[in-house]
């Protein structure tokens, strides 16, 4: 059988490769293509590292079912492990990103457990408490940064045999963070694939089904919590860099409002839905700015639009017109 | 021949006339809407009329001045695409800063885009750490400065015996108390602090606090709050109905017109210092602060602000030292002002510490008449 099929597939994967690489050139390009402007790097960074920042967000509202509105905490911690340790003890990047993926995952899986049997409100409102006692602590404990932050985070740096990577310019964050939002690019894809993903999905449109077949839909929802965590705090250790100062400010509902925003507007389960809808966001804000309160009028109004008229995303509304034609 | 001349002259023309066209950018990042937008628009509007009168005057360096006004919207990822936006317009100078936070997060962008930068408002210590911009200049006063006129004012005018603090707790709060209290050890004060009492920038309701105040009876409390709009009038008239006899003594820059305007005559009697008052000595017999203040008035209709009088100063100071060094370059101009004398502002003549510190000179003042926010000078 596999020998009957194989020449007919082989061509396929080929053309997917191929196409995924001219996409994967000309995005890591794209900011020469924009003219190479220390504008269009920053915009491109920004939209790349928020991107990666709903990635993490997105996992637990489309896979899940559930939306999670403690996500700034595991942003707030990829920010603070690299503002902390950079500055207090020199360490370099790969350090503080492994200290960020560690304690993401030791605070994702103390939520997860204690949110395991909450559903949907309940589970959003014990996710949001999370995220505002996160910030308490924040806010009031000096020796993390209090209500000042942390200044003075040095550029990234990241050994790598020979190499001696830093990234001090705006131009040099971009390609580390193009690679990471590759990376998570790739562990979606994946995950989508894999049996956690499928029996999530499983556990979320059919939870009976899923009983049926002997699947702990608790353990489903805690893995799928914990592996979402590292992903939103990766964004945060690279922010944190990008931005050179750290503060509670990244437990602020900008970055909250930008996730869900962004996860929802395209469409949840769409591999490229919360970059597209990332770049989309930004873009509006800093290309076609109404002034502060109208952005928010407008970022709020989109929110509650979609969710309203078209609770599949600008897909699922691209879907009814065609249908309709 | 004539008309080579005139094609040489226009080609000439043409080269140069862009280079001379050029306009001195002149740029404000602070917040113009939401919760501080009118404290943000406050300050853009000083700025503009300041840059407004230097071009009446035909301008800097032979050129003229334009304002590019950009709203941060009081938060610090939004601040730092503003940042990037002035880096990417090639602005002269940036006067940004009503909130640390945003400060804080905007300085290394424009340090790493080697661009003038002047904080007006922000206050946090770290700002002038040198840590991210070696260059960093502010017009607002520090907390260190703030608590030595208020630890003064307790322990040597009013010679205090008994003090209580009533804090916000937060960084701002407890930093202030820490400062005041080092202070008093400084000068080996006499007295003692009998009590602290803590509360959250959210609260409005302070009365526990007040009846164990009352009940320690100090001769002076010592007031921190940056919850202007809401808590702190609240916190005065819960104070005056709670009848405590002791002076209310609120930290340097917490009596703004909203406290005024909600707490009304409870705020008579309030002790309290700051750096700027359109409408009391010695501003009023300084000249370059009695032009500003008529200037703005006919502009906006309203008397200037503390705020205002920063953004003001903060083009003031930066248009003499160009006008000084004739140059807009970062680090000379920055050289010019810090640790050096500037004459003239309308903070009167003032001194730059050699860490970019505008040095603070204060009036301590005592409401009269709350309702009308009317203030008698002390000292």
């Amino acid at each position: 059988m596999t020998a009957i099929e194989s020449p007919h597939s082989a061509p396929i994967p080929f053309l997917r490769c191929a196409t995924i690489a001219a996409f994967v050139v000309i995005g890591f390009f794209l900011p020469r293509l924009l003219g190479g402007t220390p504008v269009a790097y920053s915009t491109l960074t920004t939209i790349a590292i928020f991107a990666v920042m709903c990635y993490g967000a997105d996992i637990v509202l489309s896979y899940l079912g559930e939306v999670s509105l403690g996500h700034t905490v595991f942003w707030a911690i990829g920010g603070y492990a690299a503002a902390n340790l950079a500055v207090k003890y020199g360490l370099n990047g790969w350090l503080t990103a492994a200290a960020t993926i560690a304690l993401c995952l030791a605070a994702a899986a103390f939520l997860g457990a204690v949110t395991l049997r909450t559903r949907e409100f309940v589970f959003s409102l014990v996710t949001y408490a999370a995220a505002v006692v996160a910030y308490e602590v924040a806010f009031n404990w000096d020796a993390v940064g209090g209500s000042d932050g942390i200044v003075g985070i040095p550029p990234l740096k990241l050994p790598l045999l020979v190499t001696n990577f830093s990234g001090a310019m705006q131009e040099d964050l971009w390609p580390v963070a193009f690679i990471l939002l590759l990376l998570t690019l790739a562990f979606i894809a994946r995950f989508r694939r894999s049996r956690l993903g499928t029996t999530a999905l499983m556990v979320q449109m059919n939870p009976a089904l899923a009983a049926s077949l002997g699947v702990d839909p608790r353990r489903i929802r805690l893995a799928v919590f914990v592996i979402s965590a590292p992903i939103t705090g990766l964004a945060g250790w690279l922010y944190a860099y990008q931005r050179a100062y750290v503060g509670p400010d990244m437990f602020e509902s900008y970055f909250l409002v930008m996730m869900l925003t962004a996860i929802v507007l395209v469409g949840r389960r769409i591999l490229l839905g919360p970059l597209i809808g990332t770049a989309l966001l930004i873009a509006q804000q800093n290309l076609f700015s109404l002034g502060g309160d109208w952005n928010k009028i407008v970022l709020g109004s989109v929110l509650a639009l979609v969710l309203i008229f078209w609770p599949a995303g600008l897909v699922g509304l691209y879907r009814r017109i065609t249908k309709k034609s | 021949m004539h008309k080579t001349k005139l094609a040489l002259a226009l080609l000439l023309g043409l080269a140069t006339a862009p280079a001379m066209a050029q306009d001195i950018k002149v740029g404000t990042i602070f917040p113009l809407s939401g919760g501080a937008g009118p404290d943000g628009q406050t300050v853009t509007n000083a700025v503009k009329l300041m840059v407004q009168q230097i071009n009446d005057k035909g301008g800097l360096l032979g050129r003229k001045l334009t304002v590019i006004s950009k709203d941060d919207e009081s938060t610090p990822a939004v601040g730092v695409s503003r940042a990037n936006e002035m880096v990417a317009e090639k602005a002269d100078i940036v006067i940004e800063g009503w909130n640390s936070p945003v400060t804080l997060a905007m300085q290394p962008i424009l340090a790493r885009g080697n661009i003038l930068d002047f904080t007006a408002v922000s206050k946090s210590d770290l700002i002038l750490s040198g840590e991210t911009n070696p260059y960093a200049m502010r017009i607002n006063s520090s907390n260190g400065f703030d608590a030595e006129v208020i630890a003064k004012y307790v322990a040597q005018t009013m010679k205090a015996k008994k003090v209580a603090f009533l804090t916000q707790n937060d960084v701002y709060g407890n930093g202030f108390q820490t400062a005041v209290e080092a202070e008093f050890k400084k000068m080996n004060f006499s007295g003692e602090v009998i009590m602290t009492e803590k509360f959250a920038f959210k609260d409005t309701d302070f009365r526990v606090q007040l009846t164990n105040i009352k009940g320690a009876n100090p001769d002076a409390v010592i007031v921190t709050s940056s919850s202007n709009s809401s808590g702190l009038p609240a916190l005065v008239e819960q104070y005056r109905q709670a009848d405590i006899k002791s002076t209310f003594v609120g930290a340097v820059g917490i009596m703004l017109s909203t406290v005024y305007k909600v707490a009304g005559d409870a705020n008579n009697g309030v002790i309290s210092a700051d750096i700027f008052f359109p409408d009391l000595p010695p501003f009023t017999t300084m000249p370059e602060s009695v032009a500003f203040v008529d200037a703005y008035k006919k502009a906006y209709g309203v008397l200037p602000d503390k705020s205002a009088a920063l953004g003001a100063a903060a083009v003031q100071v930066w248009a003499q030292a160009v006008a000084q060094t004739k140059s807009l370059d970062r680090k000379t101009v920055a050289e010019a002002i810090r640790g050096k004398a500037v004459k003239g502002t309308v903070f009167g003549d003032v001194q730059f510490l050699p860490n970019g510190q505008m040095q603070p000179r204060y009036v301590v003042f005592k409401v009269v008449d709350g309702k009308n926010a009317k203030l008698e000078a002390l000292q």
